[in-house]
């Protein structure tokens, strides 16, 4: 707060006194409980109105549609709580505007997309997932193809944040997995410049580009979670991000062996159209724990279904080759056939939803994007066990 | 008494930018060796025979990058071995983004670029070019679409730019 002994009274000067200054130095002199600055007796200070906020916002295409809580300095030093850089530290600089995503901006975006505070290590640590080159971000968020960023969140802390991993869990209905996601692609807009039309050329979009955040039902899958069979130990928690199309259904009730059900999601995932098919990646397979427990209780274990779907997903050649650019000699096998994927490694499985016999696959971007998956940790590097570990551990 | 009701303020959610203003390496005097770029896009390769078939008396250079990722080491060092290079074609969003960046690599390494966009994506060329300190990049505009078209119409737009390379290029 400004020393307003030493202080010029200028009455033309606005007043820019903060009640949260006040708490924060402690005033013990009666007269500076109104600052002298003021022409007035009493001042009280309002949140601005959501609705016209939001359609300012809105107007200067700085939203996702969306209405959006207005980023008030004191919405977002809340969140600033839940990160140990500093507000001016670059996490990123973020495509195609190349913008600096610092923490400050990342925590106003978060805010504007309805975040609660504790979200912010999550949503942080996406963007900087998304900026490593493998994930080709200036690619992703440019292209006419309608790629939107899956967040998946693994470990303690998905669990600690209520990241819904069972029924509805792609949506709607909870708060962390409709509002990460959105923080991400506010990021996105207003960080990158990815507006529809001038940055992002998406040819018609997605809806999955307004949210696509949810956990893995670990304790319901009966194989190792996918930050498990990337190296983290169980307790470790982290984020995963991964470009792909809008998941599509796999609607299986009546197979009774491993096989059967392989079958009908590999004749799902055995499209041309899709990138993969002219440029094989990686493809998000979002198998429900009912689903997994039949593949499972035939002896499968998660290596063998991922070869399974990878020797099993192909179209022919003459259907992929009408792609955004020719197919390589090296995709096409023995038989004519582009696979959907280069490896059984590009099979990203994952074990996730409620009660019922549905699975979801999502096919990637192709060959030129791979999924992302980093440790949420301090900035020193160590793990955390809880999002509350990042409360006063300022550096 | 008067009492105030104020609105609290909203912060900026915009990320600010800053690039450091890259200097275009000189279009020689004389050129001998041309690289040209195909980014694999359909009909990129029609673009540049049909540039190339004007450009006689040059030797040719031909590489390949692919369309939505970066031009790796190795080919942004295989065509510096020309004068110049022609990169060819941005007509999507992800292929655009990365011409240009491939581009003003190859600036960078001093070697002078054309690089050619379709109609519908050559302001968001340019805008990337902006964010990365390079406005004046040499960017030509093809008439849009490019993709699944015949590849007499391809010869035939290709046509009407080549009098704007040969003068970028010097050439009459």
């Amino acid at each position: 707060m400004p020393n307003k002994k030493n202080k010029k009274i200028d009455s033309e000067k606005a007043c820019e006194c903060l009640i949260e200054d006040l708490i924060e130095e402690n005033i013990e002199k009666n007269e500076d409980r109104l600052c002298e600055l003021s022409e007035n007796d009493f001042e009280v200070y309002i949140d601005p109105d959501v609705e016209k906020i939001s359609y300012e916002f809105y107007m200067k295409k700085m939203t996702d549609g969306l209405p959006i809580i207005p980023p008030t300095k004191d919405r977002v030093l809340k969140f600033f709580e839940y990160s140990d850089r500093k507000p001016d530290d670059v996490i990123a600089t973020i495509p195609p505007r190349w913008g600096k995503a610092t923490i400050e901006k990342i925590a106003i975006n978060s805010v504007m997309a309805g975040c609660i505070p504790a979200f912010m290590p999550v949503v942080q640590d996406s963007i900087q997932a998304i900026s490593q080159d493998k994930f080709n971000l200036p690619a992703i968020n440019a292209t006419t193809h309608p790629v939107s960023i899956c967040t998946i969140i693994n470990g303690p802390i998905s669990r600690e944040l209520v990241i819904n991993n069972s029924t509805g869990c792609l949506g709607p209905g909870n708060i962390a997995n409709a509002t990460i996601g959105r923080a991400i692609r506010l990021c996105l807009i207003n960080i990158g410049g990815a507006i529809p039309g001038i940055g992002d050329h998406a040819t018609m979009g997605s809806p999955s580009k307004y949210s696509f955040c949810f956990g893995e039902a670990e304790y319901e899958s009966p194989w190792d979670p996918l930050h498990v069979e990337r190296g983290f130990s169980k307790d470790t928690s982290t984020v995963t991000v991964m470009a792909v199309d809008s998941p599509h259904n796999v609607n299986d009730h009546r197979s009774t062996c491993a096989e059967d059900l392989l079958d009908t999601i590999v004749h799902t995932a055995s499209v041309a159209g899709c990138n993969n098919s002219h440029v094989p990646g990686e493809m998000l397979v979002i198998m429900g724990p009912e689903h997994a427990q039949l593949v499972a209780g035939d002896g499968w274990n998660k290596t063998d279904v991922k070869e399974y779907i990878h020797e099993n997903t192909f179209v022919p050649v003459e259907m992929g080759d009408r792609g955004g650019r020719k197919i390589e000699s090296k995709w096409i096998d023995s038989d004519g056939n582009v696979h959907i994927t280069r490896k059984p490694e590009d099979v990203v499985l994952v074990v996730v939803g409620g009660p019922g016999r549905h699975t979801m696959i999502a096919h990637g971007f192709g060959t030129s994007s791979d999924s992302v998956t980093i440790p949420i940790t301090l900035k020193d590097g160590t793990p955390v066990d809880s999002i509350r570990d990042f409360k006063n551990k300022k550096l | 008494m008067k009492i105030k009701i104020i609105e609290r303020e909203v912060i900026d959610p915009l990320g600010e930018t800053s690039a450091d203003k890259i200097e275009l390496a000189d279009m020689p005097d004389t050129i001998e060796k041309i690289a040209l770029i195909d980014n694999t896009k359909p009909n990129a390769d029609v673009i540049l025979n049909t540039v190339s078939e004007n450009l006689e008396k040059l030797d040719i250079l031909n590489v390949k990058k692919p369309a939505g990722a970066a031009a790796t080491t190795r080919e942004i060092k295989e065509a510096s071995k020309a004068d110049i290079s022609i990169l060819a074609v941005g007509d999507c969003g992800s292929c655009t983004t990365w011409l240009i960046l491939d581009a003003i690599k190859l600036e960078k390494e001093g070697v002078p670029t054309i690089s050619i966009y379709s109609h519908k994506f050559s302001q968001f060329a340019r805008s990337i070019a902006k964010a990365h300190g390079a406005e004046n990049l040499r960017i030509v505009k093809i008439e849009h679409p490019i993709s699944g078209q015949e590849k007499e119409d391809i010869k035939s737009k290709t046509q009407i730019i080549i009098p704007k390379i040969k003068k970028m290029l010097k050439i009459n």
